[in-house]
């Protein structure tokens, strides 16, 4: 079932710098976590703010189920957004702060008080209940933005950038909190970053924004697997792109013929490996190369390959890189099964 | 000479200087009869206290008109000074070096630039000789200020708090009312503090629109200033500047951290 | 940073914008700019209730060519210049000194916030019974065997240089000017002097070229408004001044007043002159906001 639908939205800015969007369509399925991955500029915010209600498109429709909550004003959409810095209320403690939205609905204030006490035992702020904001850290400010929202049971919920203010040593604590906070409460929810491996991490579809359109949506192995486009393919760290013609099996390029996998399209196309996919040694699609030069990244190895002047990249463990010296010629093998065919760059 | 001493000299001159014009004030105010070359009064009294409390000097009756005056000023340039401010404080627009421009005018053009024109506009308006008439003119020197403070506090009021509340279900009213509000309470009462000040201070706008029948402090002053009455000039000039000791004492702290935009508005 | 102009819809809202902005501008519209352009219709000599129809110049000649006129403008640029370079060169060396510590600076910032809040006029009687010829420094200087009668002690109030306005001005102003350096100084911080000076400027030199050069924008535009208001007030030269010639807005006041109501538009003619002066002042202030008002959208 889907929970929201977004619709041929649009929206451009007087103010140059802003970033618009040109026809965005998406449907998220609902008890879902997706992640809005893209650039800066490519309309990440612009969306969420669209969602929250807190800009209005120049064109298209955002539905809820099947009603469209295009007109309503942000109070009344059922949406709760948590931004990038905590910006908690700094007049509130932390269950004030917890409490706000209970508040402005009006509830009665005992029932607000056992709503926010079970809300801060789930992101274990309990302690800290009657601190005020600047007493908190990054971390527990963070986590009490997300129980804030959570507290509304909102049908959906925008995290913009969660992670980004927290410190290294506290995203991953975080990471797991919203996932786990997710799989419990079931509220689709909908993360921007910019961080494609946040959003690998976090969510089990990714939207990506690129220019203002969707470029591709789907769940994050596809990303790496079956990139959309070269940009897809690029975004997420490909980088071996060879032109060339698929016909009956065959891809014919550069390279010469290799083996492509089944089901893949014929016609004109770019063929695409990711780098840590290549194999050295004997295998299937079997080729000479040339290594140019190995560069130390920490837990793997970059590979320059000269594959009969083609240029390539490689990504190996350290045991393979130390069997590998530059200048020297070696075998390497591009298995069928990790080719992928891409549209011709327009 | 060591240079902390010379520090310490050179502060002892400057509050020397800052303080003795208002020792004969004080003096005077318990003086019965000073008459040269005495270096103190001869007799000290409360004569002139208890006159300028008493019912026949109209000081009191001053004291609530102006007051009053102030008070309605402040609130209505509150009032207007507000959205004004947020809109200066938080939106970039074309005109509004303009706006500023207009805003800063009252502070370079004095008070006699303009009251003469006034005059004649509330002449017809029935507003001379009223206190209404007298508020209305205040609010020249009086709504610039509080509009320009009021911006220089939005200007440092993050928007997203706003957009962050509307996200949580609050309506734009409840926003105002429990994120606004309480982020430029405390630089709307400071705004405010000084505003009561600026149209506490006036003397040409309230003599010129109040034609000599809207009588507030310093218009009294004068008068028992020229009539010779030294005592008493010096008991209603320590009263005159009662509320701003006391609002100096409120908000110490904040004046030498703001600064500039809270002194500007000081100009009567 | 986000974009400012990502903070919401309303950037582009200029309804809202309007409606924040309307009140304010009408009432300051209303009051101010009107009030300035019937002194200004006035001054010409327009007034159809009167039966004058025809704007002329003749009250802008009439005051130019009186020799009172023109002695009191004088005067009035006088006070205003004195006042304000004395103001001015005591607040620096008053802002250098608050900013450091010394025992008892507390007290002395105290001061000068209070003074800031001193209505003019009090301060202006203050002064008068301070320097007066019978005032509290002529009865020292009695006690100190320097005088024998009042007279003797120098005419310091109502006296042709306007020394007793101008101490007062500079009594009033100079913590004005104070606490805006002040201010701009606790901006500034003291790195600026620091890297002068280990860049081999003494003292003076890192005043005088780093310092001086950072904190003279506020410096001048504070120094306009104490122009403006010394050149304009009225209640001090009241007070204070002497009766003849007058301080400008003195004189200005009593053509409005006079009973013989053919110098009214002499009064609205010298009103404009000092409006004219203010203009000025805020222009000269003011060309950097139009600059910066150039590059919004």
């Amino acid at each position: 079932m889907t929970a929201l639908v977004l619709d041929q939205l649009r929206k451009s800015y007087a103010v140059a710098g802003q970033a618009a969007l040109h026809g965005l369509s998406l449907a998220v399925e609902s008890g879902s976590l997706t992640a809005l991955l893209g650039p800066s500029g490519s309309g990440k915010t612009t969306t969420m703010k669209l969602i929250a209600g807190l800009i209005a498109p120049d064109s298209g429709d955002i539905r809820l189920g099947d009603r469209s909550i295009r007109d309503l004003p942000p109070e009344r959409r059922g949406v709760a957004m948590v931004f990038q810095n905590p910006l908690l209320f700094p007049h509130l403690t932390v269950a004030g702060n917890v409490g706000f939205g209970l508040r402005m609905r009006g509830l009665a204030s005992d029932r607000i008080a056992a709503s926010v006490a079970e809300m801060l035992e789930r992101v274990r702020l309990t302690d800290l209940a009657q601190r005020k904001p600047a007493q908190l850290s990054g971390g527990q400010a963070q986590r009490a933005a997300l129980a804030r929202a959570l507290i509304l049971r909102p049908e959906v919920l925008l995290l913009d950038e969660p992670l980004s203010s927290l410190d290294p040593g506290l995203r991953d604590e975080m990471r797991q909190l919203i996932r786990a906070l997710q799989r419990e409460t079931g509220i689709t929810t909908i993360v921007v970053t910019h961080d494609q491996t946040e959003a690998v991490a976090l969510a089990d579809r990714i939207a990506l924004l690129l220019d203002g359109r969707l470029a591709q949506y789907d769940s994050p192995q596809a990303f790496y697997g079956r990139p959309a486009t070269m940009a897809v393919a690029r975004f997420f760290g490909g980088v071996n792109f060879i032109p060339g013609t698929a016909r009956a099996g065959i891809f014919d390029g550069a390279l010469g013929t290799l083996t492509l996998p089944p089901g893949l399209p014929e016609g004109p196309g770019v063929l695409t490996i990711r780098p840590e996919a290549l194999r050295f040694g004997e295998g299937p699609n079997p080729r000479a190369a040339q290594i140019v030069a190995l560069s130390f990244l920490g837990s793997l190895t970059r590979v320059d390959l000269d594959l009969m002047g083609v240029p390539l990249q490689a990504l190996v463990t350290p045991d393979t890189a130390r069997t590998l010296g530059p200048g020297t010629e070696v075998q390497v093998s591009l298995p069928p099964e990790a080719l992928w065919l891409l549209p011709p760059d327009a | 000479m060591r240079p902390d001493r010379l520090r310490l000299l050179a502060a002892l001159a400057l509050a020397s200087f800052l303080i003795l014009p208002l020792l004969p004030l004080a003096i005077w105010s318990f003086a019965h009869g000073w008459r040269f070359p005495d270096l103190l009064p001869q007799v000290w009294s409360l004569k002139a206290w208890s006159y300028a409390l008493g019912p026949r000097s109209g000081v009191l009756q001053s004291l609530g008109v102006t007051t009053g005056i102030a008070l309605a000023t402040t609130i209505l340039a509150a009032l207007v000074g507000i959205p004004a401010g947020r809109a200066l404080g938080q939106y970039r627009f074309r005109g509004k070096g303009l706006v500023t421009l207009l805003l800063l005018a009252p502070a370079f053009l004095p008070g006699i630039a303009v009251v003469f024109g006034l005059h004649g506009i509330f002449l017809r308006l029935g507003l001379v000789g009223t206190v209404p008439g007298v508020i209305l003119a205040h609010l020249i020197p009086v709504l610039p200020y509080m509009v320009l403070v009021m911006a220089a506090v939005f200007s440092r009021l993050d928007p997203d708090f706003e957009a962050q509340a509307r996200c949580l279900g609050a309506t734009a009213w409840q926003t105002f009312r429990n994120v606004t509000l309480p982020a430029i309470l405390p630089g709307l009462m400071t705004a405010a503090l000084f505003a009561f000040l600026v149209s506490w201070s006036q003397y040409l706008l309230t003599l010129a629109i109040g034609g000599g029948r809207v009588q507030t402090l310093p218009l009294l002053l004068f008068g028992f200033s020229s009539a010779g009455r030294n005592d008493i000039t010096g008991a209603i000039a320590l009263l005159y500047i009662l509320p701003g000791l006391l609002v100096i004492l409120l908000t110490a702290r904040q004046i030498t951290g703001r600064g500039a935009a809270l002194a500007i508005g000081l100009r009567p | 940073m986000p974009d400012l102009a990502a903070k919401g819809p309303e950037l582009t809202d200029r309804t809202r914008l309007a409606l924040l902005l309307a009140p304010a501008l009408l009432l300051l519209g209303g009051l101010f700019l009107a009030g300035l352009g019937l002194t200004l219709l006035r001054s010409f000599r327009y007034m159809p209730a009167l039966g004058l129809t025809e704007p002329d110049l003749a009250a802008y000649v009439a005051i130019l060519t009186t020799p009172d006129f023109l002695k009191s403008l004088a005067l009035s640029l006088w006070i205003a210049g004195a006042s304000t370079i004395l103001a001015a060169s005591l607040a620096i060396g008053a802002a250098l000194l608050l900013r450091q510590t010394f025992p008892g600076r507390a007290v002395v910032s105290f001061l000068v916030q209070l003074n800031l809040t001193v209505p003019h006029i009090v301060g202006a009687i203050g002064i008068l019974y301070l320097v007066s010829q019978s005032g509290s420094f002529a009865r020292l200087a009695h006690a100190a065997g320097l005088i024998a009668t009042p007279a003797e002690f120098p005419v310091l109030t109502h006296d042709p240089y306007a020394i007793g306005i101008i101490l007062l001005y500079v009594w009033k102003e100079l913590p004005f000017i104070t606490l805006i350096l002040l201010a701009n100084l606790q901006t500034l911080g003291e790195d600026h002097e620091a890297v002068a000076r280990s860049l081999g400027a003494s003292r003076w030199q890192a005043f005088r070229h780093v310092l001086l050069p950072m904190i003279l924008p506020g410096l001048a535009a504070s120094s306009a408004l104490v122009f403006a208001f010394a050149f304009g007030a009225y209640e001090v030269p009241l007070v204070l001044g002497q009766h003849a010639p007058k301080a400008l807005p003195v004189l200005a006041w009593q053509a409005w007043t006079d009973t013989d109501l053919a110098t009214r538009p002499e009064a609205m003619a010298m009103a404009i002159v000092i409006a004219v002066v203010g203009l000025a002042l805020l222009a000269l202030v003011a060309r950097g906001l139009i600059a910066g008002d150039r590059d919004a959208p």
